[in-house]
């Protein structure tokens, strides 16, 4: 553990008995996530043959793939477009760049039906951007970029939001002296800021990846093919029964909490750097 | 050469108002002024993070003026020496060598003198959160020298540091720049700084310039009360010049009135400012037939210094005055009558803005 580490950790923990104050409430949102996990645990276990059925059903793992795999273009789309508009937001103090911020937070206060219907709007095949788009031949009604705008429509502020905290903290001066060294804005860019930046452009990725696969209304409304995880649990909620949709669940929880405990584990040493205060 | 005419800049409230210094060829010029003074923006304007509205700088004889930070080939050192904390010493040196497009076997050779003459070589792997505020700021001046830059500009370099690691930094740093020529500007804000390294002070205040000169100079004769307050006079009497006779004017101070050396224009009000050394305090038997500066009054109180102690005077106006250690076969106490001497040359006399200018000479 390097120095700055063992320095942060020293000023972290705390020292006294009386955090149970500030358990015992907190304990109460904890302990409801517990029993919402074993409400669906419990007879999925009890009755492993839906799991098994659900493990090897192809119309599942179609929906697991599909829904993952928008969630990747999803979180590419917003590195590429949200990492340089995070950062041009940390960097400016232009009058106009609360509006900015108001309009990247739009998708976090609107009920997910809205933000569906906004991207349908958009994306359909008359639609503003599905219209034109639509002419190179990408259709955004019921295929799969369709599903992949939903996801980056509703997960934008995640990113963004995220990230431009993270730029947020690199202080100027460090660019400063790249550029006084000889780099470029890019290359000052790309070889202090964003290093410096890894850890919380990780966890925006992860927040907005979440939220992405999450994602039913928006996806539907433009979207009910190629089918998403959580379409096909409320179709076979609706037509096979609490114990169909539970065990597709318990899975999609299954291979959550492994993906982020994999991730977290692989990326705990990256970027410690952008805690520097 | 740093040559920096008529520069101008408005930020919100603030504005430089065409500001010119010029820093010599290898010499080293330390720009002082108080807290909010424009030192680190006209800093930045020279480096080329800000924009100017206004006026040119040169440095080497090249107009940069319009030109990018990365094409000015100037050094620049903030205060936190902003090392980058994700690279290694090494690395951080080798940092501008890597932008320029120096191949790799050059730039090892380049790194390996530099953390050798600056005995960084045993830290060379270390990452610099871990350096002490003296390594940290050998690694960004080796970092800042490692491309051979014409100027070097440095940013209150040296407050972060305890006070024992302040001298000896300040003494290597003035080495350095000895030892290649280096054309330095450095913001500082202390005194005994720009005694130790600077050929030339220039103080701002306000995004004007109000004085430049040797350290001497500027801190002996200051023309402007902001110079006269950096220059440590511990006083700084407000009054109005009187008459003036045989090369000496009188200055109506409070209750009382001293002389200085110099003629001034009668009815200027006007900062007289002296040294608390220069001031010599005896018991009033003592001195009864000196005719001039014999100031009566009385001991307010008195502090212990590690030179001595100082005593603060009052009636008919007040002072403080320096008692060297080795004058204290006498000890005041607050409410003792006692007088102050004070010789005519070591009132100097500044002009406070808005007084009539015409006729007056300085000491």
């Amino acid at each position: 553990m390097r120095f700055h580490e063992r320095f942060a950790e020293k000023n972290r923990r705390y020292s006294g008995n009386s955090l149970a104050v500030f358990w015992i409430p907190g304990m109460i949102l904890v302990g409801i996530i517990v029993m919402a996990l074993l409400v669906i645990a419990i007879p999925v276990l009890r009755n492993p043959e839906y799991l098994a059925g659900a493990a090897s059903d192809p119309v599942v793992f179609q929906a697991f793939l599909v829904t993952f795999l928008a969630g990747f273009c999803a979180v590419g789309i917003l590195a590429i477009t949200g990492t340089p508009l995070a950062y041009a937001l940390s960097r400016t103090d232009a009058p106009w760049k609360g509006i900015v911020e108001t309009l990247v937070d739009i998708p976090l206060v609107l009920p997910h039906t809205v933000a569906g219907l906004m991207v349908y709007l958009l994306f359909m095949s008359r639609g503003l951007l599905g219209a034109p788009l639509g002419e190179i031949g990408l259709t955004f009604e019921d295929a799969f970029p369709g599903i992949v705008a939903a996801m980056v429509f509703v997960s934008i502020p995640y990113y963004v939001n995220a990230v431009r905290e993270g730029f947020g903290r690199v202080p100027v001066q460090l660019e400063n002296v790249a550029r006084s060294l000889g780099a470029s804005p890019i290359r000052a860019f790309v070889s202090v800021t964003l290093p410096l930046t890894t850890r919380h452009i990780m966890y925006g990725a992860l927040l907005a990846w979440g939220r992405a696969i999450g994602e039913f209304a928006a996806v539907i409304m433009i979207a009910y093919f190629p089918v998403v995880i959580s379409t096909l649990i409320y179709y076979r909620f609706n037509t096979g029964g609490i114990a169909e949709s539970q065990a597709i669940a318990f899975l999609l929880i299954l291979l959550c909490l492994v993906l982020f405990f994999v991730f977290r584990f692989l990326t705990r040493r990256a970027g410690v750097y952008d805690d520097r205060s | 050469m740093i040559a920096v005419e008529e520069v101008s800049l408005t930020r919100g409230n603030f504005t430089l108002s065409r500001v010119s210094l010029k820093v010599p060829e290898g010499s080293y010029t330390v720009l002082m002024g108080p807290s909010g003074a424009g030192k680190t923006l006209l800093l930045e304007c020279i480096g080329g993070f800000k924009k100017i509205n206004g006026g040119t700088i040169t440095v080497a004889g090249k107009e940069v003026t319009m030109l990018p930070p990365e094409k000015r080939s100037i050094g620049f050192m903030y205060q936190d020496y902003s090392l980058f904390p994700h690279l290694n010493v090494e690395e951080n040196i080798a940092y501008g060598l890597k932008m320029k497009g120096i191949d790799s076997r050059e730039r090892t050779d380049t790194v390996d003198m530099l953390l050798s003459s600056f005995s960084l070589s045993p830290l060379s792997r270390r990452y610099t959160g871990s350096l002490s505020g003296g390594e940290k700021q050998r690694v960004a001046l080796a970092r800042a020298l490692a491309t051979k830059p014409s100027a070097l500009l440095l940013d209150e370099p040296f407050a972060a540091l305890d006070p024992d690691a302040r001298l000896s930094c300040m003494d290597e740093v003035k080495a350095i720049q000895k030892d290649n020529g280096l054309t330095i500007l450095q913001v500082s804000h202390d005194r005994d700084e720009a005694y130790r390294l600077a050929d030339q002070v220039v103080v701002m205040d306000k995004g004007v310039i109000l004085q430049t000169g040797t350290p001497a100079e500027v801190f002996s004769y200051p023309n402007h009360p902001t110079v006269a307050s950096l220059a440590g006079f511990e006083n700084m009497l407000d009054g109005t010049t009187g008459v003036s006779e045989g090369g000496r004017t009188q200055l109506l101070i409070g209750k009382g009135s001293i002389f200085a050396d110099g003629i001034f224009p009668g009815g200027a009000r006007v900062l007289a400012c002296i040294r608390a050394r220069d001031i010599m305090l005896t018991d009033p038997a003592m001195v009864r037939d000196v005719p001039l500066n014999r100031i009566e009054g009385e001991v307010v109180s008195t502090v212990v210094t590690d030179q001595g102690y100082q005593v603060r005077f009052a009636d008919p106006f007040s002072l403080t005055i320096d008692i060297p250690g080795n004058q204290l076969s006498k000890v005041y106490r607050p409410g003792d009558r006692v007088v102050a001497l004070l010789a005519p040359e070591d009132v100097h006399i500044v002009r406070l803005p808005g007084s009539p200018v015409n006729g007056g000479s300085a000491s």
